[in-house]
């Protein structure tokens, strides 16, 4: 394998590096010692008419096949020989409709190992992308003037960076927890407002809070319901009553019998091409 | 299920054969099977699974037959379940015995019968002038003394006859024998022949000839001498057929006296027949003393007078009950089993069927019954009565004459007489083999009684060998030493009854001994009878000490093992001078608290791994003190395996007594909790969440105590931090406990805000044990990291309605309905789940002493086999209790050593596919439910994973096994368990020693694409290796255990950070494999399906790169880059990255 692939590798340099329509690859490398690239294959990020995305059109660069050593400044740093870079976003999987960023609390989400990415890089003027479409590479991510933190250093650091500071946790409990109650009061006096207030068609909601409280719409409180009505109806049949019934019942029996022996039958032949009846 | 087995895809691409090996052996296998599953839903029938089945409504609801309802009644009233009678049939007919063999034996018997009686007579000489012999035959029996009165000259038989087991139609395979008796005319005998051997002496002179002459015919393939039944006085010849037929069949050739010719009363059991001045070579004593009986000898003369009206009764009774022969063909499987049936005094096929006309007589069978009732019945038999007290007699008469049953009692341990009244049945049978059988009978009992579904499977067809059947094992070698035991023992009158037979006559007075003094530890001892030998027929027979080595069983009572003392009678009581006797200088006088003054034995024994081994201290101070037998002989088979599971550096325990300190230190934090003040809600529960809390960590934590210097210090964060300059520190697991608080209304609705509010809690939870208690705390925002006297605890609040909460999914009817999430299924797991197993498992270690020992060997076992990560802590205890809880057809283990072969066995012989494993955790299942639980699980098997472990609390979906293991890596530990299991089984049945028994614990490497070496220095548990290094670094600990003001290291394992961090970059192109416990290698195995060119595609290029394929783009991936990031991504780790690409080629 690693024979035929070296030799790719010199029919390479003579082709220009293959890579699918659309795209151009950049090759990558840790640093100066490795001797194998990975590929980026990078595209300008386009979206079809009339669907969101987070990421600007036209200044925005998408990049496959990010490097697990390879963060976002890293990239940011990358790319700035083609022009100065605004922002730079890694996420596993490439999203379009991109979900509302919401600021994360590096306490109640973690940020997860990385795998292999993909980058949404946005260049301050569009001319970025064109000129990281024709970027020959090969990058470097760790350089002796911006090393890459890995191995033994980066979990050290990583450690360091885990232990927790109790002060500014309880802050962001605190701040959180403020808001949340003020968001709740305020839901409540608005359903308070409307209770008993019919809508425009003349619908009144009627809710738990009220003054008789009505059953909660869950559906374990409708199963319940369903299952008591069940239970009653069973309680009035009659059973081997008739003839037929009695008859049927019978036959019912023996089919369970038969079906039984239909199983062990299979169960046995299935021990029997274990070798399972020998007992030496 | 994981990701879909490599096999599977491999299969697909036919056209490159030599892509890729398969991943592990037996992928292939899995590759089927997986793909079965597959096949298995478009409903056609596949090999390895069990399909529901389908009837039409017509087949399942046409009008019955009469044979189907003769059928069906006879299978509800003859055997249990119609399972159970398909399984005995289908038996029955893999031992039977096929009808074209029978054609091809009966030709050859007769041509034996005709050779044999054609063979030529001698001239008559004296008994000791054995001249006349040819050179190529020796005479096969020790004939100690030599001198004997008599003459001897070959004549032809006066009959040969068939005889035994072939003629009944109740052999069974694999070894088929045919015994023929030989009828020696009268003439050759003389009067007094029963006197002194001289009858045994003519036998084998007559076998002798019969030899030489049948040996110069190329008729026979093989012919070779052997003891009858092991009796050393009894040769017999074995003829076996001539080319491919040798295997076929055995015959045994037994001479037998003519009949009438012993008069029964001379051979009574009080009876001597072995004169003491001819055995002993001395004159007669002349003080009158009478001659000591010989009760054995006497019964083996009887045996050949017999043989022929025991046959005829047994061929009356079950001649024409199929049924009976049946049984007894089902009771040989079951003796054979359990390895009763082989060797002098074994409880052989003879017996039984003897055993089953006695219960025909008496009634208890009756002629009609299945075979199945049959076992049943005989089962019920031997479990309830004691024949080594109430002896049973096939002989109706009530002659005055007849000896009486006491006689009989008073001269053999176990009485079953035969029809005529004179012959103990029994005579060979020890009372150690009697209970032995006793025991078997009684477990099986229970067993049919318990067990609904897979009893045929553990009564007939689970095999006992006694290394997997008994806690301990013994094995005394060399053989020879037991002739001076004889001596010491003062066995003479038994020497002269056995003809000098010193290992059976030593066996029974050992026995005794033994069991005398293991007392309340003991709960069974069994030997081994010694195999019996062939040899060739120029050959002398083996000498008694060269029947291989005696091996005793011991079955330990878990209860009496923690007491290290064997109290005695008072003082002046008289029994105290026999106490003295019997325990000789460990015996000493000791004052009790209770001011009484006793004789009493202490053992030195102080940790758990100690008292377990007492027994070896018992058996050896025994058998030196009262048989002369040095330790030097004793090879003792019992805690070999405990270094396993030591801790580096303590080799004087096996980790229970550090487990416990781990566990009262939790028990004194829940405490804590519970009474802390200041909390808005009370802490209502606190449970356990580690294994180390539930006595299955395979090394406990000690109490740490680091030495400051070796780290960083974060001083205002009380913590210290690894250096990179410095080796990697001690690893420190903090142990997670669960903390409940009462329920409130209070809590928040909504998931996020419950995060916040349980953090909160965490907060004020280190704030407050730190305030009352003094206790250093770190609190994050799922748990508190609490430091208590060395330990480090992990406290988590749980909120009760959270789980319930990220399962509420509101229909757009605005309808509230619970459907599981990923979510809610690991918080239920972590919070109800694992506390839940925790505490039953902590129930069962108390119940099971050695519950603890056998986990750890197991999952240590598992590790170091580098499949560890592919289970979950819990699916391997689960395991190991169900060895604890459904242990039939054993008893549960008291050893760590028995366990752990048993946990070899049940990983080996498991049919994962189409059984669940049911873990019955304090019986809560009914069998009722159990049943229900199987259908159910057949059923629904495609949605479950390839593992399925049952337990009361979590009937359906397997909470530890849903994330693995995959398949192939199951199918890897089934095929290295069952390479292990005979391997150590023959290693611990070696009486010269075990040699090295870490072996089966060393990993096999040549199945891995990749290796990747790490550095000793990075390996903070690099001393727990199974082959400990002799030197290894540094890891910043103090050894005297100590308060610290600052946090230790956490949890902080570069191997598993590197881990983590391949599996999520690589973890679709390779499977990554490490033992945790100090590996320094971890295997890398390509998975052959992404090996396959792919189209490119936007949301797969993890790792790939594209490249032109016969014109076309195609993704593979980027195998060079991948082997250097491999070294990136473990810098300072990695020492080398071997690519052993000779397994593989693009």
């Amino acid at each position: 394998m690693v024979a035929r692939r070296r030799k790719r590798g010199e029919r390479d340099s003579e082709q220009g590096i293959p890579s699918p329509p659309g795209y151009s690859a950049i090759p990558i490398k840790f640093s100066e010692k490795q001797q194998a690239f990975h590929y980026l294959y990078v595209r300008e990020h386009r979206v079809r008419e009339g669907t969101k995305s987070s990421w600007p059109q036209k200044r925005t660069l998408f990049v496959l096949n990010v490097p697990p050593y390879c963060t976002e400044e890293c990239l940011s740093r990358l790319f700035s020989p083609c022009g100065p870079v605004q922002s730079v976003g890694l996420q596993e999987k490439p999203e379009l409709a991109d979900s509302p960023k919401e600021p994360k609390s590096k306490f109640f989400h973690p940020t997860p190992i990385p795998g292999f990415q993909v980058a949404y890089v946005v260049f301050q003027k569009p001319g970025g992308v064109s000129a990281a479409l024709v970027l020959k590479g090969p990058l470097l991510v760790s350089t002796e003037s911006h090393p890459v933190k890995s191995g033994i250093h980066k979990w050290i650091s990583d450690y360091t960076d885990s232990v927790p500071d109790p002060e500014a946790l309880r802050v962001e409990v605190d701040t959180f927890m403020e808001a949340y109650d003020k968001r709740i009061a305020e839901e409540e006096a608005k359903a308070k407002e409307k209770e008993g207030v019919p809508d425009e068609e003349g619908w009144v909601k009627v809710t738990r809070r009220g003054r008789r409280p009505v059953l909660p719409r869950t559906e374990a409180a409708s199963l319940r319901v369903l299952e008591r009505e069940r239970r009653k109806r069973a309680r009035k049949e009659l059973l081997n009553f008739y003839a037929w019934q009695h008859r049927e019942t019978k036959m019912e029996h023996l089919a369970q019998l038969r079906k039984k022996f239909e199983e062990d039958k299979q169960r046995i032949e299935l021990m029997r091409a274990q070798r399972k009846f020998r007992p030496y | 299920m994981g990701p879909a087995p490599a096999g599977a895809q491999n299969r697909g691409a036919a056209g490159e054969p030599e892509v890729m090996e398969l991943a592990l052996e037996g992928t292939g296998k899995e590759g089927k099977k997986e793909s079965s599953k597959k096949h298995a839903l478009a409903g056609s029938p596949v090999e390895g699974f069990l399909q529901p089945v389908k009837l039409s409504r017509a087949e399942l609801y046409k009008e019955p037959t009469n044979e189907e309802l003769t059928r069906l009644r006879e299978t509800e009233s003859l055997f249990h379940s119609s399972l159970l009678r398909l399984q005995v049939e289908e038996l029955l007919k893999e031992v039977r015995l096929p009808e074209k063999k029978k054609e091809r034996i009966d030709a050859f018997l007769r041509e034996v019968n005709q050779r044999v009686l054609k063979v030529p007579s001698t001239p008559k000489t004296e008994l000791t002038d054995q001249t006349w012999l040819p050179a190529g035959v020796r005479v096969p029996l020790h004939q100690v003394p030599y001198t004997v009165k008599g003459c001897f000259h070959f004549l032809p038989p006066a009959q040969v006859t068939v005889v035994g087991s072939y003629l009944l139609g109740t052999c069974v395979r694999p070894d088929i024998n045919v015994d023929m008796a030989v009828t020696m005319p009268r003439e050759i005998l003389q009067d007094k022949d029963g006197l002194n051997q001289r009858y045994f002496r003519k036998r084998a002179l007559y076998l002798a000839h019969l030899a030489h002459h049948l040996g110069q015919d190329p008729f026979f393939g093989s012919i070779r001498f052997s003891y009858t039944r092991g009796c050393h006085l009894k040769p017999s010849l074995l003829l076996r057929p001539h080319g491919k037929d040798e295997r076929l069949v055995t015959v045994r050739l037994h001479p037998c006296p003519p009949p009438d010719f012993f008069r029964p009363c001379r051979l009574l059991p009080s009876k001597n027949n072995v004169r003491s001045a001819w055995y002993r070579g001395q004159s007669p004593p002349g003080d009158g003393s009478p001659e000591p009986p010989t009760p054995h000898y006497n019964a083996w003369v009887l045996q050949d007078v017999t043989l022929e009206s025991h046959v005829q009764l047994l061929s009356t009774v079950l001649g024409s009950a199929l049924g009976l022969r049946d049984g007894v063909a089902l009771l040989k499987v079951w003796l054979r089993q359990r390895e009763l049936d082989k060797g002098l005094g074994g409880f052989s096929g003879f017996l039984v069927s003897m055993l089953v006309v006695f219960l025909v007589s008496t009634r208890k069978i009756h002629t009609t019954m299945s075979g199945y009732q049959v076992l049943r019945s005989v089962l019920q038999f031997l479990a309830t009565t004691d024949l080594t007290v109430n002896g049973i007699s096939l002989c109706l008469s009530s002659d005055p004459s007849l000896p009486a049953l006491a006689d009989f009692h008073q001269a053999f341990p176990v009485v079953f007489l035969d029809s005529s009244g004179y012959l103990n049945l029994c005579a060979d049978v020890t009372a150690s083999t009697y209970h032995q059988v006793q025991h078997e009978a009684r477990l099986s009992m229970a067993l049919l009684d318990g067990r609904a579904d897979d009893r045929f499977q553990l009564l007939l067809m689970t095999p006992k060998p006694m290394i997997r059947a008994f806690d301990h094992v013994l094995h005394l070698h060399p053989l020879s030493r037991l002739q001076a035991a004889c001596h010491r023992l003062k066995l003479w009158p038994e020497l002269q009854d056995l003809g000098g037979d010193y290992v059976s006559a030593a066996l029974g007075s050992l026995t005794t001994l033994l069991e005398q003094g293991l007392g309340s530890r003991l709960h069974l001892l069994a030997h081994s009878r010694p195999p019996v030998s062939e040899w060739d027929i120029s050959q002398d027979p083996p000498k008694h000490r060269d029947s291989g080595t005696l091996t005793l069983g011991l079955l330990l009572r878990p209860e009496g093992l923690t007491s290290v003392l064997e109290l005695g009678p008072e003082a002046n009581q008289p029994e105290a001078a026999d106490f003295r006797q019997f325990w000789g200088s460990r015996s000493e006088l000791r004052r009790f608290q209770d001011g009484a003054i006793r004789e009493a034995v202490v053992w030195e024994a102080a940790s758990m791994a100690q008292k377990r081994l007492i027994p070896h201290q018992v058996v050896t101070h025994l058998l030196a003190l009262h048989a002369n037998i040095p330790d030097t002989c004793v090879h003792y088979v019992g805690g070999l395996l405990d270094a396993l599971i030591q801790s580096p550096k303590e080799t004087s325990n096996t980790g229970e007594e550090a487990l416990a300190a781990a566990v009262r230190c939790y028990d004194d934090l829940s405490r804590l909790l519970w009474g802390l003040e200041g909390l808005p809600l009370t802490v209502s529960a606190v449970q356990g969440a580690h294994p180390v809390l539930r006595y299955t960590e395979v090394f406990p934590p000690t109490p740490v105590r680091p030495a400051y210097s070796f780290y960083e210090q974060f001083r205002e964060r009380a913590s210290l931090l690894p250096r990179p300059d410095k080796p990697c520190p001690a690893y420190v697991e903090p142990m997670t406990v669960v903390c409940h608080l009462e329920g409130s209304g209070q809590w928040p609705q909504d998931a996020e805000a419950i995060r916040r509010v349980r953090a909160a809690f965490q907060l004020r939870l280190a704030e407050l044990l730190t305030q009352q208690h003094g206790l250093q705390c770190r609190a994050t925002a799922t748990h508190t990291d609490v430091l208590k006297d060395g330990f480090v605890f992990r406290v988590r609040v749980a909120c009760q309605r959270e789980p319930q909460i990220l399962r509420e999914m509101r229909s757009p009817e605005g309808m509230i309905s619970l459907r599981d999430t990923p979510a809610s299924l690991r918080l239920e797991r972590d919070t109800r789940h694992l506390p839940l197993l925790t505490s039953a498992l902590h129930g069962l270690q108390q119940q099971h002493p050695a519950f603890s020992g056998v986990a750890r060997l197991a999952k240590r076992w598992v590790r170091a086999q580098l499949l560890g990560e592919g289970f979950t802590d819990e699916s391997l205890d689960l395991l190991v209790a169900a060895l604890f809880l459904h242990p039939e057809p054993f008893t549960p283990p008291s050893s760590p050593q028995v366990g752990f072969l048993r946990f070899l066995f049940l990983v080996s012989t498991f049919d994962w596919k189409n059984n669940p494993l049911i873990v019955n955790l304090n019986n809560e299942l009914t069998v009722e439910e159990q049943g229900e639980i199987r259908s159910g699980f057949l059923a629904t098997r495609t949605e479950l994973p390839i593992m399925v472990i049952v337990t009361p609390q979590d009937r359906k979906n397997s909470v530890w096994t849903q994330d693995g293991p995959l398949p192939q890596v199951l199918q890897q530990l089934v095929v290295l368990a069952a390479e292990a299991l005979p391997v150590l089984e023959k290693q611990l049945m070696d009486p010269r020693g075990p040699g090295d028994i870490r072996t089966v614990f060393r990993p096999p490497l040549d199945m891995y694409d990749v290796l990747i070496r790490l550095s000793p220095r990075h390996i903070p548990r690099h001393r727990q290796a199974v082959d400990s290094p002799a030197a290894s670094f540094c890891r910043g600990l103090l050894s005297e255990p100590g308060p610290s003001s600052l946090m230790p290291v956490l949890g902080y394992d570069p191997p598993q950070l590197y881990l983590a961090q391949l599996r999520e970059a690589f973890g679709d192109l390779a499977l990554f494999f490490y033992d945790q416990h100090g590996g320094e290698v971890i295997g890398v195995l390509w998975k052959p399906s992404s090996f396959q060119p792919q189209p490119f595609k936007a949301s797969n290029t993890k790792g790939r790169m594209v490249m032109s394929q016969g014109g076309e783009l195609v993704m593979v991936p980027n195998v060079e880059a991948i082997l250097e990031d491999l070294a990136v991504l473990g810098e300072g780790l990695v020492q080398a990255v071997e690519a052993r690409s000779e397994r593989w080629t693009v």
